[in-house]
């Protein structure tokens, strides 16, 4: 638990494990309404169950309406697209799906890397609504986790529980007034951190190479621009105010500089390379162990 | 000799193992033993030049393997009595790791990162990848399973 005396509340959703601390136990209604979430979230945008919505548009190109989370979706992955020159797309999914990341876990790859298609050419993407002009296997999920944490969150304080923190298998919002500290797990060795920094209020979420690899230089952050996965960064973190955007950031910080982020983010970053060196912005100055 | 330079070109040929040996523990990798204490061991090699050695410009490319494959840092030493007075990390233009790493250990730089063991710190949470889900993990076990029959 982040702070003595909180309880959790642990399950799992969008393939993933789910931790969430309130200084109180949650009640039976509080947790209905929270797996609710988790469950209507997964029924709209998992690329891995046939039934989704998104999953339509793998299928057939049209007019597909998604949740209202869809709005703020479309303008982050649309301002990444554009920092990262195309790295970084939510049309990636054909690509994952490609080198073996698909529904049923295949993870053999069916030639070499496929670049996905380029946004303007298949996707108009308006508020919730999102037109294709061709079969694309949408993956939301560089952000979608974060997402999905925020909207947890506001269930939590709808629900009159302000004070909270949830863990979404390493990817944190720490929605208490009490900062935590956080280990920040070493890229190559689960049992080890690189450092430590305070979280206070807001998201601090990572994106790493090791996990979710599947041999040969193979693993899930893939450049959109060739289908490959990234070779130069093999681990990140990025902290801003909602869970969205700092997951977002944490995979956008394997395609450009922390600074091309700060630009248009109120973010904070750490990046590692693979040759085991390190850049941060000022709020990560003697985080690292060294 | 310029002793404040010395030092700084010990700190550089350190930073420079460690680089290698930690970038060598690999995932499927024994880790561990591996990316510890490099740097006690490369530093006084380079603080030793009894001067026994030729005044002139060395320069080598050394190899190591990262998690996304093999990568190579040149490196060019510079001796004059006996001691090292320059070093420089030469560029690969195609590696933009090296091109990180030359000249960049200002603020906001450092240049290796060290791990420590998460039950020698007090946290309560860790911000990582670790824990993925199940059906990932049992399939990537199955494949290794696999490929050992």
């Amino acid at each position: 638990m982040p702070h003595p005396g909180w309880a959790g509340f642990s399950f799992d959703g969008i393939g993933t494990r789910w931790e969430i601390s309130t200084p109180s136990p949650l009640s039976g209604a509080h947790r209905r309404r929270l797996l609710d979430t988790v469950a209507d979230y997964d029924a709209a945008w998992s690329r891995f169950r046939p039934d989704s919505l998104i999953a339509g548009a793998a299928r057939q190109p049209g007019r597909y309406e998604l949740p209202a989370g869809a709005a703020a979706l479309g303008p982050l992955y649309e301002t990444l697209y554009r920092l990262t020159g195309g790295a970084m797309t939510p049309l990636i999914g054909g690509s994952l799906e490609h080198l073996g990341y698909d529904a049923g876990y295949s993870l053999r790859p069916g030639g070499p890397p496929l670049a996905a298609p380029p946004w303007d050419e298949v996707l108009d993407w308006r508020g919730t609504v999102l037109t294709t002009r061709a079969p694309v296997v949408i993956d939301v999920g560089a952000a979608g986790k974060g997402q999905l944490a925020d909207l947890l969150s506001a269930v939590l304080r709808e629900g009159g529980v302000g004070e909270h923190l949830i863990d979404a298998s390493g990817d944190l919002l720490n929605a208490g007034t009490a900062p935590v500290d956080v280990g920040l797990e070493h890229p190559y060795d689960p049992a080890r951190a690189i450092g430590i920094v305070s979280l206070g209020t807001g998201a601090l979420c990572a994106s790493a190479a090791n996990r979710r690899a599947w041999g040969d230089g193979l693993h899930h952050v893939l450049d959109g621009t060739t289908g490959a996965p990234v070779r130069t960064v093999v681990a990140s973190w990025a902290m801003a105010a909602s869970a969205m955007t700092a997951d977002a950031l944490a995979t956008a910080l394997f395609f450009v500089d922390g600074f091309a982020l700060q630009q248009e983010f109120d973010c904070s970053w750490l990046t590692v390379y693979s040759d085991g060196h390190a850049e941060y912005s000022a709020d990560f100055e003697g985080v690292l162990f060294s | 000799m310029n002793t404040s330079l010395r030092k700084s070109v010990i700190v550089g040929i350190a930073g420079l193992s460690l680089a290698g040996s930690a970038a060598g523990c690999a995932p499927g990798q024994a880790s561990g033993p591996q990316d510890t204490g490099a740097a006690s061991s490369a530093a006084p090699s380079a603080a030793t030049g009894g001067g026994s050695y030729q005044d002139g410009t060395y320069s080598a490319d050394g190899n190591y393997v990262s998690p996304n494959g093999n990568e190579t840092v040149g490196v060019e030493l510079t001796l004059a009595g006996g001691a090292v007075t320059g070093v420089k990390i030469t560029e690969h233009p195609s590696n933009p790791n090296t091109r990180k790493f030359q000249g960049e250990f200002a603020g906001g730089i450092q240049s290796q990162i060290v791990g420590k063991q998460l039950d020698e710190i007090k946290v309560s949470k860790v911000a990582g990848s670790s824990l993925t889900s199940g059906g990932f993990n049992q399939a990537v076990e199955k494949i290794k399973s696999e490929a050992q029959a």
